[in-house]
């Protein structure tokens, strides 16, 4: 309130100041960009700076507001009090189909809290995100999301402004066979059930500065905490290094029609107690989840309506309405929990560490987790896919930071990293020659988003113009060392299948930015100051 | 004043800081940290999901009710839930207590069992050259950063010449749960060396020079004087006699270092990677943990509280001096 206030106060004295009598134009209000703290993120901190000074070439009031990370978030998500942010979004392999990053432009998602802060509203955006969303035929549905991407591109609410690739490192002289994957990184579901020893130890050591908040199938809401979990709890469907769906524990998924799916589990299955594993098992976890307080899962499970089982190994889902994202997300993202161990568990979210069960029938079983310590896990021998698995187990050890793990992985106390290395720590990596430093491209992606309600960025010209002022080449080139790619749209160039390659870009080009406002009857007073 | 009085006095007088700092902490970490849910947005969860969540840690109470929750609860030794462990605090702040406390203390022992003599031994050869090579190297590793040295000592001991292990305190496989079995192996001895040097070094400036100076001031009494004439020999005076009286605040010095080593030198714990009640504060604080900050800030000032506490009534007969007064 009083920002604002005072913002028009600004923008009032302006007007006195400047208003000759030829002039009836207004000083554009000033603008403020919220980043993160430098110490948080050095590239987003300097990004704001970059983007300042060119706009303050184009006559452009800027201030520079770094904020604590949580602040920020919750200045952007919950308050919607901003004129412009920098943020990001992770790439979590779930949101390599569409159906996510779309969705942060749904107007419907423009409530406080929600994933559209910006508010950008386009009724047609709208209608063709529900289209996609009920779209089965895979083709027919990426004409869509194409259409999408060139749809909004020229308003740009939201400017991608690079995705950094995932720089990472494993030892090789310990394992082999280490492929990365995107958005993962090493540390996929794929890389333990892939890696080969080379030496004496098979026990592939990963290290990293975060650890879960807890391995609580029903409270955790980490990535951390479901990094580690979906190795021992496994999943209908798993999503290949490709990001196809590959049956895993079922054998077919079968669309009887737009909203019935029949899934048929392999024979055999057990859990890691010794238990059968069956369809009731499959049947209980989706109840379980659908009826718990816990929310994590909650968009993968709303366009479920019933989930029956019709026979020892069969189970057959009913949806609200068609989906097309949940035969690839939703079935490869729940975990199969044993109904024998948590039919009684009234509320599960309460459990401490100790009650936690960790029975799942995954291809790792869970030993030990010390927390700030380590995270271990032994080879499933009793899992379908245990052939192809060389590791006798895994271990996670975790550190207070990424110098303390770069420290353990030169001096071979872990095989691998198990997220991205710091700048400085790279050129080390590469002269090491014991390391292999690998290099993802990412499909998350570093934002900066328009507060669409609020002039000036209500002005779908401000917005184009500022955006093509913006040198996100450099970005890229200074503040990631290149190690990184310019953004387009919210579907990264990565994500081939999803991603338009032919959208509006916007070069950075201040004369095209002067042009652009000039044409929107935008003008500069004496001092340059831009005015409409 | 009688002397039950002056303790019963200054008893209720830490209660009362206590409370007042239980209470600073309550509202402090309320108004200052970003609401805990804010992480989870980024997760995908809407507004009704985050209340769901909001309501489960119990912040959708009215403040006073919290307050009150609180502090009843602080009182019987509860501290609630961890937001992001969902594991009872208690457990979480002892263990992790014990982990720094037990490097610390060994650190301490070791800081002060080697300063204490030597800041002796040097206001005997005060003005020479051991002398000024003692205070030198004393307050180059008190002013030293320790994340500096610790890094220094990493890159030789460590990365160069792959001798001791640079991070954790210990190796898997293990099968130790409880502490003791867990502190009481060499491998946990081979973790501990390095941070424990490095703490050692960092602690040695206080107690060498505060010990070495204040030697020099009992020299001048008469006391020592009288001990000359006497003829004794030069190494009694000094150990016997000036040392003893030279001790004072240096016990001071050592009870405030103990009640502050609580909260861990948290750039040891980062920078070895040390599991202690430091490191686990900084993550508290980072993710809005309110339960487990308030809990690890408010044993962290008990230990000073009540080691303050102690030592005024150590005083009392340590020193003939101190009167109730």
């Amino acid at each position: 309130m009083q920002k604002q206030a005072l913002r028009l106060g600004v923008a009032m004295a302006a007007t006195l100041s400047v208003a000759g009598p030829a002039l009836a134009q207004e000083r554009v209000p000033a603008v403020e960009i919220y980043t993160t703290t430098e110490s948080y993120d050095p590239i987003r901190y300097e990004s704001a700076f970059m983007i300042a000074d060119a706009w303050r070439e184009l006559g452009l009031d800027v201030t520079i507001t770094p904020l604590e990370f949580r602040t920020l978030l919750d200045r952007f998500y919950s308050e919607q009090d901003f004129d412009a942010v920098i943020l990001g979004w992770s790439g979590r392999v779930d949101r390599l189909d569409p159906q996510f990053f779309l969705g942060t432009l749904d107007s419907r998602q423009g409530s406080p809290g929600a994933n559209n802060p910006g508010g950008y509203d386009n009724p047609a955006y709208d209608a063709l995100f529900d289209a996609q969303s009920r779209e089965f035929d895979i083709e027919a549905r990426r004409d869509i999301v194409h259409e999408m991407q060139d749809l909004y591109m020229p308003d740009v609410p939201v400017v991608v402004l690079f995705h950094r690739d995932e720089v990472v490192a494993y030892n090789n002289t310990t394992f082999e066979n280490m492929n990365p994957m995107a958005g993962e990184g090493l540390y996929s579901e794929w890389v333990p059930m892939e890696a080969r020893p080379l030496g004496d130890r098979a026990t592939l050591r990963i290290g990293g500065p975060q650890e879960p908040d807890n391995l609580n199938p029903l409270a955790s809401t980490s990535v951390w905490g479901w990094k580690w979990m979906r190795l021992y709890y496994d999943r209908l469907v798993r999503l290949s290094p490709e990001v196809e769906p590959v049956p895993w524990m079922a054998t077919e998924v079968e669309a009887v029609d737009d909203v019935t799916i029949d899934v048929t589990l392999r024979e055999g299955l057990t859990w890691h107690d010794g238990e059968a594993l069956t369809a009731e098992d499959v049947a209980f976890t989706f109840d379980y989840y659908m009826a718990s307080d816990y929310s994590y899962f909650n968009s993968y499970l709303d366009p479920i309506d019933t989930v029956e089982v019709t026979g020892d190994l069969s189970v057959r889902f009913t949806l609200r309405e068609p989906s097309a994202p949940f035969a690839t997300i939703t079935l490869s993202q729940i975990p199969i929990l044993p109904r024998h161990i948590w039919e009684g568990i009234e509320n599960p979210e309460t459990l401490t560490p100790d009650q936690i069960p960790t029975v799942g029938s995954g291809p790792f079983v869970h030993d030990r987790y010390d927390r700030g310590e380590f995270m271990a896990l032994t080879t499933n021998r009793d899992h379908f896919h245990q052939d192809e698995i060389a590791v006798d187990g895994v271990e996670f050890l975790i550190y207070a930071d990424a110098e303390g793990v770069f420290t353990a992985l030169q001096t071979g106390q872990i095989d691998m990293t198990a997220w991205r290395m710091e700048p400085g720590q790279i050129p080390l990596a590469e002269g090491n020659g014991d390391l292999n430093v690998v290099s993802v491209p990412d499909f998350g992606y570093f934002h900066f988003t328009f507060n669409t309600r609020r002039a000036p960025f209500d002005d779908v010209a401000v917005r184009r113009a500022l955006t093509m002022a913006m040198d996100r080449e450099r970005m890229v080139n200074v503040l990631l060392d290149g190690r990184g790619e310019v953004g387009t749209t919210v579907v990264a160039p990565v994500n081939a299948f999803w991603h338009n390659p032919f959208v509006e870009r916007f070069e950075f080009d201040l004369e095209a930015a002067r042009a652009e406002l000039e044409a929107a009857g935008y003008s500069w007073d004496s001092d340059g100051r831009l005015q409409r | 004043m009688t002397r039950r009085t002056y303790l019963i006095k200054r008893v209720l007088q830490a209660i009362f800081s206590l409370w007042i700092i239980a209470t600073l902490l309550f509202f402090l970490f309320r108004m200052g940290l970003p609401d805990p849910t804010a992480a989870l947005i980024t997760e995908g969860l809407n507004p009704e999901q985050r209340a769901a969540v909001r309501a489960q840690f119990g912040l959708e109470e009215p403040l006073w009710r919290q307050y009150t929750l609180f502090l009843t609860n602080a009182v019987q030794g509860e501290f609630g839930t961890s937001f992001s462990y969902r594991a009872p605090v208690a457990d979480i702040v002892w263990d992790r207590l014990a982990n720094t406390m037990i490097l610390m203390l060994v650190a301490i022992v070791i800081a002060y069992g080697i300063g204490v003599p030597l800041g002796a031994w040097l206001s005997w050869r005060r003005g020479s050259r051991t002398d000024t090579a003692g205070i030198f190297v004393g307050l180059m590793f008190r002013s030293a950063p320790m994340f500096w040295t610790g890094m220094i000592a990493i890159l030789i001991f460590g990365v160069g010449l792959s001798i001791l292990p640079t991070s954790g305190m210990r190796t898997l496989p293990y099968d130790a749960t409880g502490f003791w079995p867990k502190v009481l192996t060499l491998d946990f001895l081979w973790h501990a060396v390095l941070p424990v040097m490095i703490v050692a070094l960092y602690y040695l400036g206080s107690p060498l020079l505060i010990m070495r100076n204040t030697m020099l001031e009992v020299y001048g009494e008469d006391f020592i004087e009288m001990a000359r004439a006497k003829g004794l020999p030069e190494r009694d005076i000094l150990y016997r006699h000036a040392a003893r009286n030279a001790l004072l605040p240096v016990v001071t010095q050592l009870a405030v270092t103990i009640g502050l080593a609580a909260g861990g030198q948290v750039v040891v714990e980062v920078v070895f990677s040390w599991p202690g009640l430091g490191r686990e504060i900084l993550n508290a604080v980072r993710t809005s943990d309110f339960p487990l900050a308030q809990a690890s800030f408010l044993v962290m000032a008990a230990f000073v509280i009540s080691l303050n506490l102690l030592v005024d009534i150590l005083y009392t007969t340590l020193d003939p001096r101190v009167s109730f007064r």
